[in-house]
C-alpha cells in the first residue's frame, strides 16, 4: 500500500483528491442552488461563474503542475483546493455574488487567486526559493509601506482600516513579515538557538535587534487599531521563533507573552477592552455588544449535529455573518458534523505543511514554510475561537471560506508557495 | 438536470430531497476529508515540527468541543436559552417560540389557544362561531382581528405602547410567554346565537347596555379559521365578512327608535291621521304606505287605514304612515343633530388594541335639508345604512336610559360613555312603547313570561330578493340588563325570522342569569 502510494505521481493524486472534491462540491451548489430556484426561479447563472472557474480552473492549474514536473504534497494542494471549493459554495449561498455580472470585482479574486496560486508555485517549487532569501529587508520595508500608506489613506470601518472599495492590503503584510522572519532569523539561527535550562537566552544585542526591527510594524499596527492583526503577527513570531531554535520555551514564553498583551492592550484600548468583556460576557448587552456573538451562536445551535442544510439556514440573523463570522453560517447549515471535516481538513493542511517544511533544504526555506503555515494556522484557530466564544473576537477572516477578496488572493498565494517549498526536487 | 431538481424540491418531498442531499453532501465531504488526510505523503525530513502539528490540531479539536458545548448543548446554559427564546429569530428553532398567548372569554373559557411545538399552530374551540371576531393566525393568510390589533400583547411584547415597540424596543420588551387577552364575549351565548342563524346570511349583536360590552359578535356563514383560504375566496357568500360590523343595511323600522327619540326630546307626541291609501310626499313620488296596504291588497280586499294614532300604537303596529309625517315634524335640524349623536355616520370603535383598533364599518346617513326625503328615511328607507352593530348601541342607549356606551370587545378597557343620546324620560318612553310592541304589536311572539321583553321588529326593502329582517331587543323592562340585536339577511319580515332567533337568545341568556340581574361587575 505505502510502496504504492510512493509511486503515485503526486499530481495524479492531487487530481484524484479534486474529483472527489467536485463530488462534495457540487452536492453543496445543489442543495443552495435548489433553495434560491425554489425562491426564485431564475437560475443565477451568473452567480455560478466563480464555481465554474473553480471547476475548470483548478484542472488547468494541475495540467500546468504535471508540466512543470512537480513533486510536492498532494494533501495540501487537494485540501487547499477542497476548501476554497466548500469557500465558494458558502459565498454563493451568502449571495457574495449576487449581482453577478454587474460587479466583477465581487467575481475576480478566486481566479486571481487561482493566477496568485501558480505564480506561488513558480517562485518556491523545484527547490528554488532559497533566493527569495535577499527579499527580506524588501519585504519588510512593504509591509511597512503597506502599513503606513493604510494609515494615511486608510479610512475605520467596524474597528478596522481598510482602502477604499473595502480593499484590506494588510492581508499582504502577513506573507511580507513572515519573508522577512524567515530571512532573517534564518540568519541568526545561533543566536536565537542558545538555551539554558529549556529557557532560550538570545545574546542581547540580537534580542534588541529584534525587538527595535519588530516593534516598527507593531506599532503602526496598534496606530491602525488592527488589534486582530497584531495578534496575528505576534503568534507567527513565536511559532517561527519555535521553529528557528527548537525550544518549547519560546512557545511557553510567547503564550505568557501574548496573554499578558492581551491583558495590557485591554487597559489602553477601549475597544479591545470591549470585545473582551463582550468575551467575557456576551449576556450583560445581549442586544448591543452581544448581539454578534449570541446571534453566531444560536444560528450554531440551531444546526445542531447535523446542521439545517445548505441553503436551509437562517444565518443572515448574524451581522456581517459572510466574512468574520462566516463559520457562524457553516456551523448552522452543515452542523457538527460538517464543521468537524472541515476543521480536519484544515488540520491536515497545516500539518502538511508542516511536516514539508522539515523536508526543505535550506534554513531560510524551511523557517518560510513554517511560518507561512503558521500564518494560516493561527488565523483558522482565531477566527473559529473567536466566532465559538472560545476567544474574544479578532476580527480576523477564515482562510478560504470568508468574504474577502484580499485574504482569498493571499491566502491562494500562500498556498501556492507551501505547494512550491513541498516540491523538494 | 435543473428541472428535474426543481420538480422534486416543489414537490411534497422537498424537504426530503433537501435532507437527502445534505446526507450525500456530508459522505462526500467525509471520504474527500479522508481522502486528504491519507493522500500519499513525501518522505519526511530530518525536523518534522511534531509539536507544531500536534499543538496546532489539538488547538482545532478543542475549539471543536468548545463549539458542542454551545452547538449541542446551548440549551443547558439558561442565559443562552432566555437569549434565544427573545431573539432568535428563525421559526423553526424550539427555543425561538414565544408561546403564544391564548384568549379568553369573560369566564377564562378558551377561544383560541397555541398548540406547542407548532408556531403557526392555534387551537378555536369554537371553530367558525367566533372565526369574525376573533381572526385567524395564520401563516400564509396573516392575522386578522383581535389575533391581530392584540398580536403584540398574544406574542409577549410586554409594553402596551405602540412607540415603544419600535426599534430596539421591539427585542428588548419581549417576554418569554404570551399574555393572554380576555374578551367580554360569553362563549356560550356567541356560539348558541352562531347555532340559532343555521348557517342563513345575517348577524347577532348581544350587548350588556350600561358598559357596552359585547356578549356576542356573530356573523354567519362562519368559517373554519384554520382554513381562511376558501372562505377569502368565496365572493357569493362571502363568509370571511364580518356582517355584524361590517355590513351596511337599510334599518328599517328598527330606526323608529331613533325617530321617536327625537320627537319626545323636541316635546312631540302627537296624534296623527293615518289613512289607508298612505301618507302622500309629492306628485311625482309614491305615498308611504303602512304593510298593511299591500297585504290587504294581495287578498283583493283594501286597507282602511289606522285611522287617527298616537305614537305607542303607531311604533307597537309600526305605521309607516304614521312615522313619515314625525320625522317631517322633527324637522331636519333635529333630525341631523340626533344621528350626529347616535353615531351613524361613524365607525364604532369596539376594541382598542396594542397595534390598532377594530371599528365597524360607517353608516351612511344623507344630511337631510328637504322634507321629502326626511319622510323616507324616518321609516328606514332610502338611502340610511347602518350597520347590526350601530343599531345595537342606539338600542342600548334606550335601555340604559338614553346614554349610549362604547361597544367594548376586550375586558382590558375601561367602560366608555359615547352620547347622552335620549333624556332619561325619553328612554322611559320608548321603553315603554317597545314593551308594547312586544304585548300586542308586530313583535307578539318575543313576550317571554316573567322576562319583559322590549323590542322592534324591522323589515328592509333590500335589493334582489326578500326584505332584510331585523329584531333588536332589550330586557327585562324595569332594568334592561341585556341587549339582543338580529339581522338575517333577506328573511322577509322580522316577526318572523329575526325575532324567534332573538326570543331564543333572550331565553338562552336568562338560563346564563344575564336577564333577571345585572351581570357581575358589568364589565
Amino acid at each position: 500500500m505505502s510502496r504504492k502510494n510512493q509511486t503515485l505521481a503526486p499530481v495524479g493524486a492531487t487530481a484524484g483528491l479534486f474529483l472527489i472534491s467536485v463530488l462534495a462540491v457540487v452536492c453543496a451548489c445543489l442543495s443552495v442552488l435548489g433553495v434560491k430556484l425554489s425562491n426564485a426561479p431564475v437560475l443565477p447563472w451568473q452567480q455560478l461563474i466563480p464555481l465554474g472557474v473553480w471547476l475548470a480552473g483548478v484542472p488547468i492549474a494541475l495540467v500546468w503542475l504535471k508540466l512543470i514536473g512537480w513533486k510536492g504534497d498532494a494533501g495540501l494542494v487537494g485540501a487547499v483546493f477542497l476548501l476554497s471549493g466548500i469557500g465558494l459554495v458558502i459565498q454563493f449561498r451568502m449571495g457574495s455574488f449576487s449581482q453577478g455580472l454587474a460587479a466583477p470585482l465581487a467575481l475576480a479574486p478566486f481566479p486571481l487567486g487561482l493566477a496568485a496560486f501558480i505564480v506561488g508555485v513558480s517562485m518556491t517549487g523545484k527547490g528554488r526559493g532559497a533566493w527569495l532569501a535577499n527579499m527580506g529587508w524588501l519585504a519588510y520595508l512593504a509591509a511597512l509601506g503597506v502599513l503606513a500608506a493604510m494609515l494615511v489613506l486608510g479610512r475605520s470601518y467596524r474597528g478596522g482600516m481598510y482602502l477604499s472599495g473595502n480593499l484590506n492590503p494588510s492581508e499582504i503584510v502577513k506573507p511580507l513579515l513572515v519573508f522577512f522572519l524567515a530571512a532573517y532569523l534564518s540568519r541568526r539561527q545561533k543566536d536565537f538557538s542558545e538555551t539554558q535550562n529549556g529557557i532560550p537566552v538570545p545574546p542581547f544585542f540580537a534580542l534588541l535587534g529584534l525587538v527595535l526591527l519588530w516593534g516598527v510594524p507593531m506599532f503602526l499596527t496598534i496606530a491602525l487599531k488592527d488589534l486582530g492583526l497584531m495578534m496575528l503577527l505576534n503568534a507567527i513570531l513565536i511559532v517561527m521563533l519555535f521553529a528557528v531554535a527548537r525550544s518549547t520555551g519560546y512557545l511557553a514564553i510567547g503564550l505568557a507573552a501574548v496573554t499578558a498583551a492581551g491583558f495590557g492592550v485591554r487597559l489602553i484600548s477601549a475597544h479591545a477592552q470591549a470585545r473582551f468583556d463582550v468575551w467575557l460576557n456576551p449576556f450583560t448587552d445581549p442586544t448591543g455588544k452581544g448581539w454578534q456573538i449570541l446571534q453566531a451562536l444560536s444560528a450554531m445551535y440551531s444546526g445542531g449535529l447535523w446542521g439545517a442544510g445548505l441553503g436551509s439556514g437562517v444565518p443572515q440573523t448574524v451581522p456581517i455573518v459572510s466574512s468574520d463570522f462566516v463559520y457562524a453560517a457553516v456551523a448552522e447549515e452543515i452542523g457538527l458534523v460538517g464543521c468537524g471535516l472541515l476543521l480536519m481538513v484544515y488540520a491536515v493542511l497545516f500539518s502538511r505543511g508542516f511536516r514539508a517544511a522539515g523536508a526543505v533544504r535550506t534554513p531560510f526555506e524551511r523557517l518560510l514554510c513554517v511560518g507561512l503555515t503558521g500564518s494560516l494556522a493561527v488565523q483558522t484557530i482565531l477566527n473559529v475561537a473567536g466566532v465559538t466564544k472560545a476567544l474574544p473576537m479578532t476580527g480576523i477572516t477564515l482562510p478560504l471560506i470568508s468574504h474577502g477578496g484580499s485574504s482569498l488572493i493571499t491566502t491562494l498565494l500562500v498556498a501556492g508557495l507551501l505547494a512550491g517549498l513541498s516540491d523538494r526536487k | 438536470m435543473l428541472e428535474i431538481l426543481m420538480n422534486l424540491l416543489n414537490g411534497e418531498r422537498g424537504p426530503d430531497v433537501l435532507r437527502a442531499l445534505q446526507v450525500v453532501f456530508l459522505a462526500f465531504l467525509t471520504i474527500a476529508a479522508l481522502a486528504v488526510l491519507f493522500a500519499p505523503k513525501a518522505k519526511p525530513g530530518k525536523v518534522s515540527y511534531g509539536l507544531l502539528r500536534v499543538v496546532v490540531t489539538g488547538l482545532l479539536f478543542a475549539v471543536l468541543v468548545h463549539q458542542a458545548t454551545w452547538q449541542l448543548a446551548g440549551h443547558t446554559k439558561p442565559d443562552f436559552v432566555k437569549f434565544m427564546r427573545r431573539y432568535n429569530k428563525r421559526p423553526n428553532a424550539a427555543e425561538m417560540q414565544v408561546s403564544r398567548g391564548p384568549i379568553l372569554d369573560r369566564r377564562g373559557l378558551v377561544l383560541a389557544a397555541p398548540v406547542p411545538g407548532d408556531m403557526w399552530g392555534r387551537r378555536y374551540p369554537l371553530g367558525e362561531a367566533a372565526v369574525h371576531p376573533l381572526g385567524y393566525y395564520h401563516s400564509k393568510f396573516g392575522i386578522t382581528a383581535v389575533e391581530r390589533v392584540c398580536d403584540p400583547v398574544l406574542s409577549g411584547f410586554v409594553s402596551e405602547k405602540r412607540d415603544e415597540l419600535l426599534g430596539k424596543g421591539l427585542f428588548s420588551a419581549r417576554a418569554e410567554e404570551g399574555a393572554a387577552v380576555t374578551l367580554t364575549l360569553d362563549a356560550r351565548l356567541q356560539q348558541k346565537a352562531y347555532d340559532l342563524l343555521e348557517g342563513r346570511k345575517g348577524a347577532v349583536v348581544i350587548m350588556l347596555p350600561r358598559s357596552g360590552a359585547l356578549l356576542a359578535l356573530v356573523s354567519s356563514p362562519g368559517f373554519n379559521p384554520l382554513d381562511p383560504e376558501a372562505a377569502i375566496a368565496d365572493e357569493e357568500n362571502s363568509p370571511a365578512f364580518n356582517r355584524a360590523v361590517q355590513g351596511r343595511y337599510p334599518p328599517g323600522s328598527a330606526f323608529k327608535i331613533l325617530i321617536a327619540g327625537t320627537a319626545l326630546d323636541k316635546g312631540l307626541s302627537p296624534v296623527y291621521a293615518c289613512p289607508g291609501l298612505g301618507y302622500i310626499v309629492g306628485a311625482n313620488t309614491p305615498p308611504i304606505r303602512d304593510s298593511e296596504y299591500y297585504a290587504y291588497e294581495r287578498k283583493g280586499a283594501e286597507w282602511p287605514g289606522w285611522g287617527r294614532m298616537n305614537m305607542k300604537d303607531a311604533m307597537a303596529h309600526s305605521s309607516n304612515v304614521y312615522f313619515a309625517q314625525l320625522g317631517v315634524a322633527c324637522g331636519p335640524d333635529a333630525f341631523n343633530a340626533m344621528m350626529a349623536h347616535a353615531r351613524v355616520n361613524e365607525p364604532l370603535v369596539y376594541l382598542k388594541g396594542v397595534s390598532g383598533e377594530l371599528q365597524s364599518a360607517r353608516g351612511n346617513v344623507p344630511e337631510i335639508s328637504k322634507k321629502r326625503t326626511l319622510a323616507q328615511l324616518a321609516i328606514g328607507q332610502g338611502e340610511v345604512l347602518v350597520t347590526p352593530l350601530h343599531v345595537a348601541c342606539f338600542t342600548a342607549a334606550v335601555a340604559a336610559g338614553g346614554t349610549m356606551m362604547r361597544p367594548r370587545l376586550s375586558r382590558h378597557e375601561p367602560v366608555e360613555k359615547l352620547a347622552e343620546l335620549f333624556t332619561p324620560k325619553t328612554a322611559e318612553q320608548i321603553k315603554a312603547m317597545l314593551r308594547d310592541v312586544v304585548l300586542y304589536g308586530t313583535g307578539k311572539a318575543a313576550n317571554v313570561p316573567e322576562l319583559e321583553v322590549c323590542g322592534k321588529t324591522g323589515t328592509a326593502q333590500a335589493q334582489g330578493g326578500e326584505d332584510h329582517a331585523w329584531f333588536t331587543c332589550f330586557a327585562p323592562r324595569k332594568h334592561p340588563n341585556i341587549v339582543v340585536t338580529v339581522l338575517v339577511e333577506h328573511g322577509g319580515f322580522g316577526a318572523k325570522s329575526a325575532l324567534p332567533v332573538a326570543r331564543a337568545l333572550i331565553e338562552e341568556a336568562d338560563r346564563l342569569g344575564y336577564v333577571r340581574k345585572a351581570a357581575e361587575g358589568e364589565k
